[in-house]
């Protein structure tokens, strides 16, 4: 009985680094298992070690905010959660307003580091709109009207910088809160009409090389040596892998340079003809274990915010992963996007890192 | 209104809402699966092929192309290296700035420049390179391989090319190379597996390709997309074409060239005793290296359409009248036929008349040469006394001797010889459409009429003369010992009596001995004796009331010159031909030529 208190105190400590460190070690394991996995291909694919060299510090950096994230109690950091939003905004109109080289206006560039503020708005907006909708016990219309106009917003300066497929992903984030929160379904089918209703609006917005994407989309063979040469050169990498592959650093499509963008959007091409179709399985197994146990976390957490946010990130992951692949394998448009914590690309890579831990200190604190 | 959410949303919703809008992309996933399947297990043997031939570059090693030497050793032709320029639009950013560049460093116009690159680049596909300026000049090449880095897209790419080092002189002899053409490949199915190589196209280059040409070699490599070399795979080395010695005496045939003075014309020397040909002349020639490395498209137009038609050789395929050069061979039907003995003359008084014809048949002296036996019309040229043996003699009776001595067919020397024409009754009526008159009979009696001959025939039909009836199948490929050497018999012609041989000959010697003979002109004490006949061929006949003065005011209706010879009687050791297109007299133009290739030969000859 003497020993009560004094065990309690411990215990109490016990407890509270025990929580501290209760997440789930198969989503870390599967996420370094993945970052490493993309280390080796993008070497394989550049042949560039100082590439690699710059992505691995990427990678220990993601691993750390990750963990951070990770132990981070969620609840203290809602006030920060709902004003995160305002962050990406600066960074996006700043990348706008900045001068810039080329015909796009992606990068931040801050000397010894870039970065893309798109990459970082796709992350943010959906867990300020999680945090906004989840203040009060119950939500108003106001609310759903007040995080609709500001992914519009989001969208909109995106989509001028311009950057076709992460403006439809930026969109996806902030309507998917707004979709998990409760938005009746007759509001979904409207919107959803109504967005089918924009669409030629829309592509009369887009830009040549965007529209030119498209075109190359639907008939990839019609001009082997000009725009859909990317495509036929990617399927031929993954035909020619067959079973086993060719062995690693063995591919003559990716060491002869034959696949473009290699090391980043087209690095599942490589890894295809370098592991083979055993290869491309392991890493669809890894990808869906992945999402569903990210997915679980929506699933058994008891608070409303955990869910919106975790639901609405694996979503996000999902796309990315699932729109990489099938352009890569050449039944989806070109689009332009990494394939999540393998392709080389240090913001995406952090962000993505981030992201997990979040969804990890989500899973803890319920 | 404000409340409908906690009324409705059950708490767990978002989970399920959430798979929902999960399952596109749980559809796109499969869909993305089944389609890595498809591309590597049900394509995958396709797409292999496909990754492999865009990694395997099967470039083709040349083999170097034989040379082609003379008798002696001499060299005729070679391979030099010819270096072009390359570029690949490709890699180029800016085309003007590159073509400035360029032209500033070649000191070539920009608007040419400028042209080739539109023209080419609109060829090729991408990454693929083209020639942009053909045979840099020594300074071109240096500064170009200098700057070649700060042009992105530039290369020099050496080949070898045909050279021929007496150009114009042996033009017709060797030939030409060239690429191979579509035409080419559909007669020869195998050179469809020749890339980038130049085959023989006329003369010794054509007739000995396989020989000259070699055997290409493979080698493997392993490129990347922009072509560039990653490593060699395998490499199965050409081999390189034989070289080739030709029976031609490039001193004689120098030398004679020099005497055409690019008249129009053609010449044909040989061995008699062999049938190696000496020296070998069509007149006006070109210069072979303008077709075996195309530079100036604009030259070779010009070399084709040319009206003196310099391409082609009058030697083998030029087909002429022999006239009078055909009167010992009609001499000796008539000898051993029996129309007329040796002694027997012929009253020459200028004409000649068929029975029953007002026409007169003239002789070219317009008084005639008075009674002439055989030696004095072969010396004198009578065309009386052989429009009288060949009219008893009748077309039956004059054939069978021009056939034997080769007329009206090819010898076998080249592929582009002229089959000549030995006029028949047959072929009369089914090319002209009327009968054989006995007024045919009468001019093919001085080779005249339908009759017509290559140089070389004549040539080979003299060397029968010189050889007692025997002719030897002629031919370019030197042998490896002249001594030891078995020319092959194409011809024998046996005479009832062999005197006749030497009193032909004997009548032969007086044209350029006698003080009568036609070709006196050209005799001289230092000379050899050489055998020999002048020749007229008219090319236009003569109207009555008309006057060859008015004709020969046209040049290109002038009387061709012709003279064939042989030497030194005793013992022969060369033939020659001569044809002077339009050049009127044989004596004067064509014998002088004879009488300088065969004391020039025996020179050479006792100089061994």
């Amino acid at each position: 009985m003497q020993n009560k208190p004094l065990s309690f105190s411990v215990d109490i400590r016990l407890n509270k680094r025990k929580n501290l460190l209760n997440f789930d070690y198969s989503i870390v394991l599967a996420v370094i298992l993945l970052g490493l996995f993309g280390l080796a291909m993008i070497y394989s694919a550049s042949g560039s070690f100082s590439l690699v060299l710059r992505q691995a510090i990427y990678f220990l950096l993601g691993v750390i905010l990750m963990i951070t994230a990770a132990i981070s109690n969620f609840r203290k950091m809602e006030p920060i959660y709902l004003n995160a939003v305002w962050i990406g905004f600066f960074f996006l109109i700043l990348v706008l307003v900045l001068p810039n080289s080329g015909t796009t206006n992606r990068w931040i560039n801050l000397g010894f580091i870039g970065f893309q503020p798109s990459e970082l708005m796709r992350f943010l907006l959906p867990i300020s709109a999680a945090a906004y909708l989840t203040r009060n016990p119950q939500i108003k219309l106001s609310d759903w009207m007040i995080v609709l106009v500001t992914t519009l917003a989001a969208f909109i300066l995106v989509f001028l910088q311009p950057d076709f497929g992460t403006s439809a992903i930026v969109l996806l984030s902030g309507i998917m809160p707004i979709i998990l929160s409760g938005l009746p379904w007759k509001f979904i089918i409207y919107s959803f009409l109504g967005g089918i209703g924009i669409l030629p609006f829309l592509w009369m917005s887009l830009m040549d090389y965007q529209k030119e994407r498209i075109y190359t989309f639907l008939s990839p063979e019609a001009d082997s040596l000009g725009s859909g040469w990317n495509i036929a050169q990617s399927k031929i990498a993954i035909g020619s892998g067959q079973f086993f592959g060719k062995g690693y650093m063995e591919g003559s499509q990716s060491q002869l340079d034959f696949i473009p963008e290699s090391h980043t959007d087209f690095i599942f091409a490589v890894i295809v003809e370098e592991f083979g179709f055993l290869g491309a399985l392991c890493l669809f197994l890894l990808y869906a274990f992945l999402i569903h146990r990210l997915l679980y976390v929506a699933k058994s957490s008891n608070s409303k915010f955990a869910k919106l946010v975790s639901a609405t990130l694996s979503i996000i992951l999902a796309a990315y992963i699932t729109l990489n692949i099938s352009m890569v394998v050449g039944i989806f448009p070109v689009v332009g996007m990494p394939l999540p914590f393998i392709s080389q690309g240090g913001t995406a890579l952090v962000v993505n890192m981030i992201t997990i831990g979040i969804i990890l200190s989500l899973r803890r604190t319920t | 209104m404000k409340n409908f959410s906690r009324e409705k949303f059950k708490t767990g919703e978002e989970y399920s809402r959430a798979l929902f809008f999960l399952s596109p992309f749980i559809f796109l996933f499969s869909i993305s699966l089944f389609q890595v399947l498809n591309l590597t297990l049900f394509q995958g043997d396709k797409y292999q092929t496909i990754a492999e031939s865009n990694r395997i570059y099967q470039k083709p090693i040349n083999p170097v192309r034989g040379f082609i030497y003379d008798r002696k050793g001499t060299l005729l032709a070679e391979n030099i290296v010819q270096s072009d320029l390359y570029v690949t639009p490709a890699y180029i950013e800016d085309s003007s700035k590159t073509i400035s560049k360029l032209s500033n460093l070649l000191d070539m116009p920009y608007d040419l420049l400028e042209e080739n690159f539109l023209r080419g680049a609109k060829k090729v596909k991408k990454f693929e390179s083209f020639p942009l300026v053909k045979a840099l000049n020594e300074e071109q090449n240096a500064k170009a391989k200098v700057n070649l880095d700060s042009i992105p897209g530039i290369e020099v790419k050496a080949t070898l090319k045909r050279y021929v080092l007496h150009e114009e002189t042996l033009a017709h002899v060797l030939g030409y190379v060239g690429d191979i053409s579509s035409d080419e490949i559909r007669s020869d199915k195998l050179l469809a597996e020749l890339q980038n190589i130049q085959i023989g196209k006329t003369g010794i280059e054509k007739e000995y390709d396989t020989i000259l040409r070699g055997v290409p070699g493979i080698q493997t490599q392993e490129r990347d997309v922009k072509g560039k070399l990653v490593r060699v795979l395998d490499t199965e080395g050409a081999q390189d074409g034989k070289d080739i010695y030709l029976t031609i005496d490039q001193k004689l045939q120098d030398h004679l060239f020099k005497l055409f003075e690019n008249r129009k014309g053609a010449l044909v020397a040989l061995e008699p005793k062999t049938g190696l040909v000496r020296a070998l002349i069509s007149s006006p020639s070109f210069n072979p290296n303008i077709l075996n490395s195309i530079v100036d498209a604009n030259e070779v137009e010009s070399l084709f359409s040319n009206k003196e038609s310099p391409i082609f050789n009058r030697a083998v395929s030029g087909q002429y009248p022999p006239a009078s050069t055909l009167k010992p061979f009609v001499g000796l039907a008539a000898i051993e036929n029996e129309v007329i003995s040796w002694d027997k003359k012929i009253k020459d008084d200028g004409e000649f008349y068929v029975e029953g014809d007002p026409r007169p048949y003239r002789g070219w002296k317009e008084n005639g040469h008075g009674r002439v036996d055989m030696r004095k019309a072969i010396a004198e040229s009578s065309d009386v006394y052989f429009y009288t043996i060949a009219y008893d003699l009748t077309l039956s009776g004059v054939r069978p001797m021009l056939e034997s001595f080769g007329f009206g067919k090819k010898t076998g020397l080249t592929n582009f010889e002229a089959n000549g024409l030995l006029p028949d009754k047959k072929w009369k009526l089914g090319y002209k459409g009327d009968f054989w008159f006995k007024g045919d009979t009468i001019n093919l009696g001085i080779g005249q009429g339908y009759i017509l001959a290559t140089p070389l025939q004549l040539a080979m039909a003299y060397s029968g003369l010189a050889n007692r009836g025997v002719i030897y199948q002629p031919q370019f490929i030197q042998p490896e010992d002249e001594k030891s050497f078995r020319p092959k018999k194409v011809s024998e012609i046996q005479l009832s009596n062999t005197k006749a041989w030497e009193k032909m000959e004997q009548a032969l010697v007086d044209v350029i001995s006698a003080r009568n003979g036609t070709a006196h002109k050209i005799f001289d004490v230092n000379s050899v004796i050489i055998a020999g006949k002048t020749g007229t061929a008219q090319i236009k006949s003569i109207l009555p009331g008309k006057e060859y003065d008015a004709i020969r005011e046209n040049p290109i209706l002038r009387d061709h010159a012709l003279f064939v010879g042989y030497g030194p009687v005793e013992d022969p050791k060369l033939v020659v031909a001569v044809i002077i297109e339009n050049g009127e007299s044989g004596s004067e133009v064509a014998a002088p030529i004879v009488k300088s290739a065969i004391n020039f030969y025996t020179g050479e000859f006792n100089a061994e």
